[in-house]
């Protein structure tokens, strides 16, 4: 992958970061509208970088770690870029842009790309499978910033303060609506990441679901987001418990997308002979 | 002539209203105020500014004391008028300001840094309208317009460059400001006032100002609930089925004035299972406590007393001190960018009268020497003679010509060469 791109990229998400900084914390107005810009184009130079290197190489590059944090990075800024278009939502981009920012750096640390892609992940089913997974998640971890923004808003109403920064929230209501929306969104996109996967295993190694731990913690982050799903719109499960729901799912489902392939070997780990 | 602006007048913490009231002026009657006004031999441009919490003149003069006697008695005219002629309490109460000391009191007047209310927005408007009172008179001409066109801009970027005017104070707004933290829009939200205390009825009727359509009212006194409903066009409920109705109802506002708890965690717990857990705000706001304090501690429930609202409004007073300061910055800034403005205007005239009189000088001398001891001179050194002069002065004035235009800067600084040139060179005699 491109070095050099993706370095500029990381400085854009910086900048991006600091001006939503500058934005929340000392109310600027312009800054409300310079801070998207600059991610947006930090955006357009990441997308350089993983055209490139698709173009380069051949394939989609997700099968490293670095490469996967890379195109994972990309997803969650383009579904946030959507989301800031329609709901001019622009507190999030300051969880958001930090986020990206660290994901970029989280990437140079993932080591060299070997440049090589091993002959079984040679199909089509590699960037679909990974794309539908991956975009699923990263409308999740937009869900977890509404979230966040949701809980301090609920906490200072409760506790009767209310500071500037509370100004740049939208309403809990809109939060809360957003929230779903997002969950509506996100779970047929993890659903189909996962259909896909295990299809994919059907054809590739014979049998549709071999008990591998990714695909165990899948099908848990699956039926929890499912439950908190079913939750919201038949038990009137909202407010604070579904936004606390929506933070721990996420915590959960991304660590275990950093570490959990060291911890209990997969073959999605590389590890494919 | 020198042109300064001056400021003479007195607002509500220099003066009592009493005092205020014995000079201002009704609008009627303001455009024959500044004609009295201009008639004073030192006033050329002027604007009178009378509201509840000030009255002010804002004039250009061609020397500030003699301006600051003029106004005075011009203050202590009107006062007589009203049978109140003793100018010296009248003094103790008024405030003279001039130079950027003037420019700066406007700017911070139409910031709304010097209301009673920091942040209101009123007082640009009434400024406005003064200005255009005055312009309509023809008391307004340069240096007026742009003071008072530069003080709507300062007052511009305040508001926008400041928090300063976005902190709401009343306890009735602070309620509708947190409302709208919560829902997202209220015209398909209902509210439910319990009980006729006059700030329920406010507070309702500062809602539907905002959206709310629908309105269920209810009293102890059916029929007070009626009365209360038509004028607010809500729907009167009897006392005893309110519980009933409470799970319509987004927004409930307590005012009844008895000491009872009529709403309790264990009502608002049913209500919010039969309605999904979608959010409830109860607005508490009667002299006594009509619902339980504890609803807090459910979610996706709020309540607020007036207790809570008045310390909302308190801590939004403390912040908007907090953000004055910084647009006192913006004032002071601007201000210099205005005396450096106002300098240049008397720098150019100074220059010219500089010049003029050197060349007035060399002329007379040359006449003096041509016509005497040089008579027998020829054309060519006539000609050569003039020129050396000529070039003489010009060297002689270089240094202090563009010192003068360099001093433009400090404001202060060139206000004292300006004064000096003219004293050292007797250019003001004319």
């Amino acid at each position: 992958m491109d070095i050099t791109l993706l370095k500029f990229t990381a400085v854009f998400y910086i900048l991006a970061t600091g001006s939503f900084i500058v934005y929340v914390f000392y109310l600027r107005d312009s800054m409300s509208r310079l801070s998207p810009l600059i991610l947006f184009l930090g955006f357009l130079i990441h997308t350089a970088a993983l055209g490139l290197h698709f173009f380069q190489s051949g394939y989609a590059g997700v099968n490293e770690l670095r490469e996967a944090v890379s195109f994972y990075n990309w997803l969650m800024v383009a579904v946030y870029l959507l989301i800031q278009l329609k709901y001019r939502l622009t507190v999030l981009g300051a969880i958001i842009a930090p986020l990206a920012f660290l994901m970029t750096l989280a990437g140079f640390a993932f080591g060299e790309s070997s440049g090589e892609l091993p002959p079984g992940l040679r199909t089509y089913w590699l960037p679909l499978h990974v794309t539908l997974a991956f975009l699923g998640n990263a409308v999740f971890a937009l869900a977890f910033g509404v979230s966040l923004i949701y809980l301090l808003q609920e906490r200072q109403l409760k506790h009767k303060r209310m500071s500037a920064l509370m100004k740049l929230f939208p309403s809990l209501e809109a939060l809360d609506r957003l929230n779903y929306i997002l969950l509506v969104w996100g779970f047929p996109l993890m659903t189909l990441g996962i259909l896909t996967g295990s299809m994919w295993a059907g054809i590739h190694w014979g049998n549709y679901w071999s008990w591998d731990p990714r695909q165990i913690s899948s099908g848990i982050a699956w039926l929890f987001y499912g439950t908190l799903l079913h939750g919201r719109i038949t038990a009137g499960l909202r407010g604070r418990k579904a936004a606390l729901l929506t933070m721990v799912g996420f915590v959960v489902v991304i660590g275990y997308f950093l570490w959990g392939d060291s911890i209990f070997p997969s073959r999605h780990a590389g590890r494919f002979e | 002539m020198n042109k300064e602006i001056v400021i003479v007048g007195m607002n509500h913490r220099s003066a009592p209203i009493e005092v205020r009231e014995s000079v201002a002026f009704e609008n009627a009657y303001i455009r024959d105020a500044l004609g009295r006004l201009s008639a004073y031999p030192s006033i050329q441009e002027s604007v009178i500014l009378s509201t509840c919490n000030r009255v002010e003149v804002v004039a250009v003069a061609s020397d500030h004391l003699s301006a600051f006697e003029e106004i005075k008695t011009f203050f202590a005219a009107q006062r007589a008028h009203r049978n109140r002629d003793d100018l010296a309490e009248l003094a103790e109460h008024i405030y003279s300001y001039h130079g950027a000391d003037a420019v700066r009191h406007l700017f911070r007047v139409a910031a709304s840094l010097d209301s009673m209310v920091v942040g209101e927005p009123q007082i640009l408007g009434q400024l406005k309208d003064y200005y255009q009172a005055a312009q309509r008179t023809g008391t307004v001409s340069a240096i007026l317009h742009r003071l008072f066109h530069r003080s709507f801009s300062v007052a511009k970027r305040v508001r926008t460059e400041t928090g300063i005017a976005s902190r709401v104070v009343s306890v009735s707004s602070v309620a509708v400001e947190l409302a709208k933290r919560i829902f997202d829009r209220f015209d398909d939200k209902t509210v439910m006032l319990i009980g006729a205390g006059k700030m329920g009825d406010l507070m309702a009727r500062h809602l539907q100002s905002n959206g709310v359509q629908s309105l269920m009212v209810t009293n102890r006194t059916f029929e007070r609930a009626v009365e209360l409903a038509g004028g607010i066009h809500g729907s009167p409920i009897l006392y005893e089925d309110f519980p009933h109705y409470l799970k319509m109802a987004d927004l409930v506002i307590g005012c009844t004035g008895s000491p009872e708890i009529l709403v309790d965690v264990g009502m608002v717990e049913k209500v919010l299972k039969e309605r999904k857990q979608k959010a409830m705000f109860f607005i508490d706001i009667g002299d006594r406590r009509n619902f339980d304090p504890k609803i807090n501690e459910l979610d996706n429930v709020y309540i607020y007393n007036i207790d809570d609202l008045k310390n909302v409004a308190e801590e939004n007073l403390q912040e908007r001190s907090t953000e004055a300061e910084r647009a006192e910055g913006i004032v002071l800034e601007e201000v210099q960018n205005f005396t450096r403005w106002i300098s240049s205007l008397e720098q150019v005239p100074t220059i010219t009268a500089l010049k003029q009189r050197f060349e007035e000088i060399r002329r007379k001398e040359m006449e003096k020497s041509l016509s005497g001891g040089l008579r027998d001179l020829s054309e060519s050194q006539k000609k050569a003679l003039e020129d050396m002069t000529a070039a003489i002065i010009n060297k002689m004035l270089h240094d202090p010509i563009s010192h003068l235009k360099r001093s433009s800067d400090d404001d202060q600084e060139a206000t004292l060469y300006i004064a000096a040139l003219k004293r050292l060179f007797g250019l003001e005699k004319k």
